[in-house]
């Protein structure tokens, strides 16, 4: 007896068709799971780019609450010695950029002194000593606002 | 129990690992110490920066009192709510990532440095080297140890791990060479500490923020020391023009209590992952809850700015002293450089007989960390201890 009588076409085409299924679903779930990871991909970066925006909002926050404790809201006759930083809409997708100069660093460092309470006379004072800026009036007057 | 019965006891039993000062302390309060013969001592040392909300600051201790009666441990394989919200809680207040919780600060720094290695894997770097100062101090396990060259160099103990050098502190060429594609990070102290109170210049953190950046490398900034308020801003990088990526806390963190902890940028919280770091007692609710209590007293900006007006007239009282060379230092971490000659061994041992407890880190330099609780009349107490030393020295 000869192999094709005992394997009936059927069966065959039966075989056929299955692989066939079976490759589609092969297909359909490289598929799925390649959006699986795309989706999760996806969910990490703006996860991360949350945080970031978090960190900066935290920033800011501090900033606006230095500011209030020097010039309470709504004190007569005061204007603001520290300016309120107010993050632009797409501050969360742009992290900011690191400081690559002396002068970057300068503002960074009045940043970062204002944010931890530093007044005034005391980040002068560090940017005359540590960046020999003459005219600290620019960086300063960015950060804490004009001088009254 | 006296103290000579102590000193032979520990003669007995303890490893010969300290020298320490024939004095047993019993009692603290605020800057006091009161020894076990009822005598009161001025203490500008704060054990380590370990003090600096006071010895037994009412809020810590009650924090402390209170979870203690409630819940101790429970390990990291479930929630503590101390915990959680400290992380929270530091994270707001420094570099906006996650926090891993530690036991000490050389544990913490053995968390940057992982932290360090797996972030240079993951771009291709397979023996990654991180960058240190000369007289850097990072701890006393072997990744931060290996890190601490003046004790890595010690053959008794070798050898060390691989991928640590060192360069010259406040030398931004030198720096700027070591750092390059193998970097994994660069990990300083912005003021030395244990090595004296060397700060380190703003255009050599500049130099070392952009050689990171250009290497893909992270910046770590040991603020074991510097952290929590000694310097008057929160945290020591505050005062300078760079951001880290890393940074690594403890000693005044649980105000008394051992807890270190490992800060990130939201970038870096993300490269450890399960199983790649852990610890039995780690963040527990008992040093959590005694680290919010701490927090909450030193992120203030009142206490930061009275860090900052103390330590100016400690710097400006001492350096009027016939005998001080130099001031190095910010807020309340101030290193006291002698003029030649005058052996600070001597004056340390003086101060203490005086009732003032200071630290010698390294020939001719006396080290202050008050705690930053610290009065005005207490600063110029010690002040005057300190000129009464260095007059009976000159008069030998």
């Amino acid at each position: 007896m000869s192999d094709d009588k005992k394997r009936p076409a059927e069966p065959r085409a039966l075989t056929s068709s299955t692989a066939e299924r079976l490759a589609a679903i092969v297909e359909a779930a490289e598929q799925a799971a390649s959006k699986v990871i795309d989706d999760a991909e996806e969910q990490a970066r703006r996860q991360l780019t949350e945080a970031g925006a978090r960190a900066d909002r935290i920033v800011a926050e501090r900033l606006r609450a230095l500011a209030d404790e020097l010039d309470p809201p709504g004190a007569p006759g005061q204007g603001s010695h520290l300016r309120s930083v107010e993050l632009e809409p797409d501050a969360e997708t742009e992290p900011a950029p690191r400081p690559r100069s002396g002068s970057a660093g300068a503002r960074l460092l009045a940043t970062q002194m204002a944010v931890s309470g530093s007044s005034r006379e005391e980040i002068e004072q560090r940017l005359r000593n540590g960046f020999d800026i003459d005219d600290t009036s620019e960086i300063l007057d960015a950060i804490l606002g004009p001088e009254e | 129990m006296n103290l000579t019965d102590l000193q032979a006891l520990e003669e007995r039993y303890l490893m010969r690992t300290y020298r320490r000062a024939p004095v047993e302390f019993v009692r603290g309060e605020g800057a006091l110490l009161w020894d076990a013969e009822g005598r009161e001592y001025l203490d500008f040392l704060a054990g380590i920066s370990v003090c600096s909300v006071g010895h037994c600051n009412p809020e810590v201790v009650e924090a402390v009192r209170e979870q203690a009666g409630r819940l101790m441990h429970t390990s990291n394989l479930f929630y503590t709510e101390p915990m959680v919200r400290l992380a929270e809680r530091l994270s707001a207040s420094s570099l906006g990532g996650r926090a891993f919780f530690s036991n000490s600060g050389t544990e913490a720094n053995e968390c940057a440095i992982k932290i360090a290695r797996k972030h240079a894997h993951r771009r291709g770097v397979s023996a990654p080297q991180i960058v240190s100062f000369v007289r850097d101090f990072h701890g006393r396990t072997y990744g931060a140890l290996s890190a601490t060259p003046a004790l890595a160099a010690n053959p008794d103990l070798a050898p060390m791990l691989p991928g640590f050098r060192a360069v010259p502190l406040n030398d931004a060429a030198a720096l700027r060479a070591a750092v390059g594609e193998s970097t994994a990070a660069v990990l300083i102290e912005p003021i030395q500490g244990e090595s004296g109170v060397y700060p380190v210049d703003d255009e050599v953190l500049l130099a070392a923020r952009e050689a990171c950046d250009e290497a893909g490398a992270l910046l770590i900034f040991d603020e074991i020391q510097t952290g929590l308020g000694r310097t008057g801003s929160l945290w020591a990088y505050e005062q300078t023009p760079v951001r880290p990526d890393v940074l690594t806390s403890a000693k005044a963190l649980g105000g008394g209590m051992p807890i270190g902890a490992c800060l990130t940028t939201p970038d870096a919280g993300e490269v450890l992952e399960p199983g790649d770091h852990g610890s039995t007692f780690a963040g527990g609710p008992v040093a959590s809850a005694a680290a919010l209590a701490v927090l909450e007293i030193v992120d203030d900006p009142a206490l930061l700015r009275g860090v900052r007006e103390l330590g100016t007239r400690l710097r400006e009282g001492l350096l009027g002293l016939d005998g001080v060379r130099e001031v190095r230092g910010r807020g309340l971490m101030l290193g006291v450089g002698l003029a030649g000659g005058i052996d600070a061994t001597a004056i340390g041992t003086d101060l203490l007989e005086r009732g003032l407890i200071v630290n010698v880190p390294e020939p001719g330099t006396l080290r202050l960390l008050p705690p930053l609780t610290v009065d005005s009349a207490q600063v110029e107490r010690a002040v005057g201890a300190i000129e009464a030393a260095l007059l009976s020295y000159a008069a030998r």
